[in-house]
């Protein structure tokens, strides 16, 4: 790792401001939430930040924030762990999804110091990147995914770069319509989580619309009556500790068998989470028969675009989608 | 842009492990930019190292319930701050990036991977090692319980698996076996099955609840070994009527046959065990190895003198001032032990080779005063390349322009001949002609890397003419033997010694260019040296199994019996020929016609080697799986077929000394009621298909030589001293066991003395999985020998001892020696989701007598987990255009974790054929070799769709 000083800010304006000036003085600063990943990236020369920010020493942005009764919004803090996310009582009751997904990233060990806000805003991790091809996310002019190794890349939204976006906890706020609060130098501003991320042709070089100098402060989730249920469906090359080959977050109000209002977005698939409006549209106001649920599955796949090795994504989306839909219909 | 990448691709290995206080620049952060502004010229390394200066931070924090207050930079993580600051080296750095669990501590009460970690962010917390385990020298309930249920293997894991299985019953007293897999799953292991851990762990959960019941800790951390394992981890044992080709039944022995802990299991679960990274000397200096970041290039030139200029440099070596053939890196006809052979190779691989021949090959190295300097030095390093034009794939490289050797990319042979390797016997056209049904199919097997979990370390200490090499090695004979070989000095003017080695599978038998370039290194420099490689630089710079691609021809009359095979095969060895390219398995057959020609063929991709079973997973797989399918278009049983075509005598001409295959399949087949489970191919419907797989082995076993030591002193005590190191499959155990039953005393008379050429005789080294019997026979023969001498002489008085050695080297006459064995297993597949699940497998092996069934069931276990891992995830993807790799390291391969094992049953027969020690045989590799084709198998009859190329990824599921 090349040199570089650790700062302990007081807390996320501090930190912002910090960004701003280490941008101001030429220099290149990194945030640390749990570390694990960015300390990676280090190691491998993926970034070289002269100035480290360590954001564990913000404290009380680790909470869920409930209000007093269900038709209250819940607020939580951008640097609660994802363990401690997975458990959250009130996460696990209101909003199955988002403790489905926070479960289901890596290890122990990395859920143990890994953070909502960091799990968000993660880099890819296509493997062209992770080694340092000079592709658009390492500030070059290619993907070298588009005609190379594409086995786990994009077959929506891709190009000019065809990552995909490899959070977990991202489909599911934004099948949860989740607010983004963000921090900054000159104070907050809050986006839905649907506009949060940005397609590689808004900017090839990110993921989303946090600036320079911001930070992902919190999210607030919008209340969840108890007609609401919700899930999260992970697809793996192994048991654990892999990145979605293909995931599903799935929101559905339900009124008895009927589907008053569906949301249903797609990781793994796309270098931003992936919403199906068609389909949700297509589930509201219906039950979901299993005739229904193939028709969404059929919906789901509808425009997707493949590259030379990734077709199966195809039928994977298609199955998984109609399964993880029934499954939580008749939950 | 075709063939350009990043250097820092092979780079990174520079920045890893323990950082130190120096000016650490930017190495290559800029070339992306450069690159991407169309700037990059091909000479590379020219720009100027930005400086930043380091900042030191005063820290307080709890280690293991002591309180440290320590200055450190802040770039160190937590597990340097452990190993080098605190000498805490139980903490195991197995990939520096939080993906194989070696360095998980506890930080607050809560497992973390300390490589993730700052020492900074540290801070004020509590940290808990696996050194803060035992509790006044008692062993923990745990760290007992792992002993019992030989948890530690290789060892290096197990800190990792200890401190997690701890923080777990912290906070679940009584954890279900899902949630022991859960809590473990961020620790990989490659010599287990993992089914010990979990047992282990829901023992220690058992244990700690009698013991909160009776208040009274009792184990000691010295106390008599126990000779008793705990029951749940007992394999079942057999012992087969006698017969004359079944080998006699054995006969119970006192001290071997029992289930015993390792010896040295007490070191491993506490860290005490000193691996190679953990070793320190005076003045030692840090080397790094600049890579090529390209698969075929010529070396214009090799500027260093930014680099020597650099204060803390103290040598630098490269093509040009360093002309050392490492013999052992390219022999052809991967005649490893050969000297004759390694002088008239024309196909000579240097330590630094010009041209360099695949992507991470050397191009120079460098030792500094600390990590961070050499790690500098690198970036100041300019090398010109001529970028020559690459071929990737051995299909590809018979009749391809690129030209990897002057003498084509048919790999030379042992008499410099492009010949193929080539068996014969009948004629096989007539076989074919004679035929009821012909059946063809090609099947394709990808390289996988051996991942063993410590990555490559040396270090090198030269005292005058004599070098001292601390390295990794199940062969310290033969790295000392290629060592002076490759050095020009007399063996004896070299010392190899490795107390504990992070696991093997074939890649640390003889010496490796790590080994060699910090004896070089550590000469010019005149102080002792250590090389690390990073997790990606083993990955890439050490070796793999050679993947092949196999065509079968196959003829069989309609009653099922074989009347020929026809093997062709292709096998790509990257560059340089380190093994035999060949491809085994059709022996395992009765056939009266048989041809097999395999092509070793040379690419420009990492270089294969010895792996676990050199030539018989992937040959398996492909001879097996075709069979397999032959009996699905005869409409057999895939068993009745097997039993009907397996080999009965060696290559159906020489009797074996034994002979149990078929009592190993019948065996099997009513354990696993394989009669009830087995369908027909494809009988689900649904999208979750079930099936089985079936798969046989019968593999060598054969004698040699071996040396030992035995030494009796007035007190009474035994040492036994063997060359072994123990890789992780227990040699020190078996030759302390095989010694006290020889000498029939108690183990706990026995001291077992090994790891160091100065202080062990040869042993073969532990590859080919000859030591427990090869070693062991030196040992039974050297303990004959003392008991001789004691029935003579009496016992030695005070001052006095009794020595006795043996290197015996005994010989078959007119047999074959094999170990038999059979695999079998369900598995379940989610056709719409492509996920496969094995669900349960049965290992069944004759594998003569078993010294030791602890140990013993968990090489099998190993193994057969291994098998799977082949079968279905384990790859190493290239760029096409490029040539560099893309999934070098452990989530790139996707290595198996807790969640993905199944339940291992294993079943030994036990037969004695009158050779080895006590009637063993051999088990290393041929718990792994049929493993792939049962998986494979399974796979076709759950879904009725032949899987011919491995890995059987979600993607080809779902095609």
């Amino acid at each position: 790792m090349k040199a570089f000083v650790n700062v302990n800010p007081r807390d996320l304006h501090h930190a912002a401001t910090l960004l701003q000036q280490a941008h101001r003085d030429g220099r290149t600063a990194a945030l640390a939430g749990g570390g694990s990943d960015v300390l990676g990236m280090m190691k491998d020369r993926l970034i070289t930040p002269d100035l480290l920010v360590n954001l564990k020493a913000v404290k009380g942005l680790d909470q869920v924030a409930a209000g007093n009764s269900r038709s209250d919004t819940v607020t939580i803090g951008g640097l609660i762990t994802l363990d401690a996310l997975s458990r959250d009582a009130t996460v696990r009751r209101m909003y199955p999804v988002l403790a489905e997904a926070a479960g289901s990233v890596a290890t122990p060990q990395i859920r143990n110091v890994a953070t909502l806000a960091g799990n968000v805003c993660q880099r890819p991790w296509c493997w062209y990147y992770r080694n340092g091809f000079t592709c658009f996310k390492n500030g070059g002019t290619t993907c070298y995914s588009a005609s190379g190794e594409n086995q786990f890349h994009a077959i929506f939204g891709g190009g000019p770069s065809y990552i995909v976006h490899p959070s977990d906890t991202a489909p599911a706020l934004v099948a949860l319509d989740a607010r983004f609060r963000i921090a900054g130098p000159d104070g907050e501003r809050t986006v839905p989580a649907a506009e949060f991320f940005t397609l590689p042709k808004e900017n090839v070089a990110r993921e989303n619309v946090l600036k320079e100098d911001e930070v992902l402060a919190a999210v607030i989730l919008p209340p969840a009556g108890r007609s609401v249920r919700s899930t999260y469906h992970k697809i793996m090359d192994r048991e654990a500790w892999t990145h979605a080959v293909v995931s599903a977050a799935i929101v559905l109000d339900m009124d008895r068998d009927v589907c008053r209002r569906a949301r249903v977005v797609l990781g793994g698939v796309a270098p931003i989470p992936w919403r199906l409006p068609e389909v949700e549209g297509m589930l509201a106001g219906r039950t979901i028969t299993p005739a229904l649920a193939a028709q969404a599955g059929e919906g789901a796949v509808a425009g997707a675009r493949p590259l030379a090795k990734n077709a199966y994504k195809i039928p994977l989306t298609r199955a998984m989608v109609r399964r993880t839909l029934l499954a939580l219909a008749n939950a | 842009m075709p063939r350009r990448i990043s250097r820092r691709t092979f780079l990174e290995g520079a920045s890893t492990a323990i950082a130190a206080s120096a000016a650490s620049p930017a190495l290559v952060s800029p070339q992306p930019l450069d690159e991407a502004r169309g700037a990059r010229s091909e000479v590379e390394g020219q720009r100027t190292a930005a400086t930043s200066v380091p900042r030191k931070t005063t820290i307080t924090l709890t280690v293991n319930a002591t309180r440290r207050t320590v200055d450190v930079d802040d770039h160190v993580t937590l597990v340097e701050l452990l190993r080098d600051h605190l000498n805490l080296t139980g903490t195991k750095i197995g990939c520096d990036r939080g993906e194989c669990g070696a360095c998980t501590v506890l930080l607050d009460g809560r497992p973390v991977y300390s490589c993730s970690q700052l020492a900074v962010w540290a801070e004020g917390t509590s940290v808990q090692t696996v050194e803060g385990l035992a509790r006044d020298g008692a062993l923990s309930p745990l760290q007992q319980a792992f002993v019992d249920h030989d948890a530690p293997q290789c060892g290096f894991c197990t800190s990792g698996q200890l401190l997690a299985a701890t923080a777990l019953l912290a906070a679940n007293p009584h954890p279900s076996t899902d949630e022991v897999k859960a809590a473990l799953t961020g620790n990989l292991c490659r010599c287990s099955g993992y089914n010990h851990y979990v047992a282990a762990t829901l023992a220690a959960a058992a244990s700690q609840r009698s013991m909160q019941n009776a208040q009274n800790p009792q184990n000691t951390l010295n106390r008599e070994r126990s000779t008793q394992g705990s029951q749940n981890a007992q394999p079942a044992v057999d012992l087969p009527t006698s017969g004359v080709s079944a080998g006699s039944a054995v006969r119970a022995l006192s001290v071997v046959g029992r289930p015993t802990p390792r010896i040295d299991a007490v070191e491993r679960v506490s860290g005490k065990a000193v691996y190679t990274g953990d070793i320190k000397l005076p003045g030692m200096l840090y080397a790094r190895v600049l890579r090529s970041p390209h698969p075929h290039a010529r070396i214009r030139s090799i500027d260093v003198s930014r680099a020597r200029a650099l204060p803390g440099v103290k040598a630098i070596v490269t093509h040009e001032n360093c002309n050392v053939v490492w013999g052992a890196g390219s022999v052809a006809g991967g005649q490893q032990y050969n000297d004759e052979v390694k002088q008239i190779t024309r196909q000579r691989r240097y330590a630094f080779n010009n041209p360099v021949r695949f992507a991470g090959e050397p191009v120079a190295a460098v030792a500094a005063v600390d990590r961070q300097v050499a790690e500098e030095a690198l970036q100041r390093i300019t090398v010109d390349y001529e970028l020559l034009p690459f071929v990737l794939d051995h299909d590809d490289a018979i009749g391809s322009d690129v030209k990897i050797w002057p003498d084509g990319n048919v790999s030379l042979n042992n008499r410099n001949e492009a010949q193929p390797i080539s068996q014969r016997r009948g004629d096989v056209d007539a076989g074919l002609k004679a035929a009821d049904q012909v059946f063809e199919d090609r099947f394709t097997t990808a390289f996988v890397h051996n991942a063993q979990m410590e990555p490559r370390a040396a270090v090198a200490h030269w005292d005058g003419g004599k070098l001292t090499m601390y390295t990794p090695t199940g062969g310290i004979a033969n790295c000392r033997a290629d060592m002076a070989r490759d050095l020009g000095i007399p063996p004896e003017n070299v010392r190899v010694i490795c107390q504990y080695m992070g696991g093997n599978f074939g890649n640390k038998n003889q010496n490796q260019d790590a080994d060699l370039i910090a004896a070089v290194l550590a000469r010019d420099a005149g102080a002792p040296v250590k090389l690390e490689l990073s997790r990606k630089e083993d990955f890439v710079g050490v070796h793999g199994r050679w993947p092949t691609t196999q065509y079968y021809k196959v003829g069989v009359k309609n009653d099922g019996t074989l009347t020929a095979i026809h093997l062709r095969g292709y096998s790509g060895m990257g560059p340089y020929r380190k093994n035999t390219g060949a491809i085994g398995g059709v022996d395992v057959y009765r056939c009266p016609n048989v041809e097999t020609v395999v092509y070793p063929v040379y690419t420009n991709r990492t270089v294969s080697g010895n792996f676990r079973g050199p030539e018989y997973p992937q040959g398996y797989f492909g001879i097996q799986s075709m069979m397999d399918h032959v009996a699905f278009r005869m409409k057999m049983d895939p068993v009745d077929f097997i039993l009907r075509n397996m080999t009965r005598m060696f290559r159906d001409e020489t009797p074996y000394t034994s002979y149990t295959l078929d009592q190993c399949i019948r065996r099997g087949v009513d354990a696993f009621e394989w009669k009830r489970k087995w369908r027909e191919a494809g009988a689900d419907r649904g999208p979750i298909r079930r099936g089985v797989g079936v798969a046989f082995v019968s593999f060598r076993s054969g004698l040699g030589r071996s040396s030992a030591v035995i030494r009796l002193d007035a007190k009474g005590r035994y040492t036994v001293h063997v060359g072994v190191t123990d890789v992780g499959a227990g040699a020190k155990t078996t030759m302390g066991l095989i010694a006290a039953e020889a000498l029939d005393v108690p183990l706990s008379r026995v001291d077992v003395v090994w790891g160091d050429t100065d202080r062990c005789p040869y042993s073969v080294g532990e590859s080919g999985s000859r030591t427990t019997i090869m070693t062991g026979d030196a040992v039974v023969a050297a303990a004959r020998d003392l008991r001789r001498q004691i029935a003579e002489k009496g016992p030695p008085n005070a001052g006095a001892v009794l020595i006795a050695s043996a290197s015996p080297n005994p010989t078959l006459p007119g047999q074959v020696r094999n170990t038999f064995g059979a695999h079998f297993v369900d598995v379940e597949v989610d056709a719409e989701l492509g996920r496969i699940r094995v669900v349960k497998y049965l290992a069944v092996h004759d594998c003569g007598r078993i010294i030791n069934p602890l140990t013993a069931t968990s090489q099998i276990k190993g193994g057969v987990l291994m098998g799977i891992g082949m079968a279905l995830h384990e790859d190493l993807l290239y760029d096409r255009r490029s040539g560099a790799p893309l999934t070098a390291g452990f989530y790139g391969a996707r290595l198996l974790t807790h969640r993905d094992a199944p339940e291992i049953d294993v079943l030994f027969l036990q037969s004695d054929d009158g050779y080895g020690p006590f009637g063993a045989k051999s088990m290393g590799e041929a718990s792994k070799v049929p493993a792939v084709a049962a998986v494979a198998n399974a796979v076709f009859n759950a879904t009725g769709r032949r899987m011919k190329d491995l890995p059987i990824t979600l993607d080809k599921v779902l095609a």
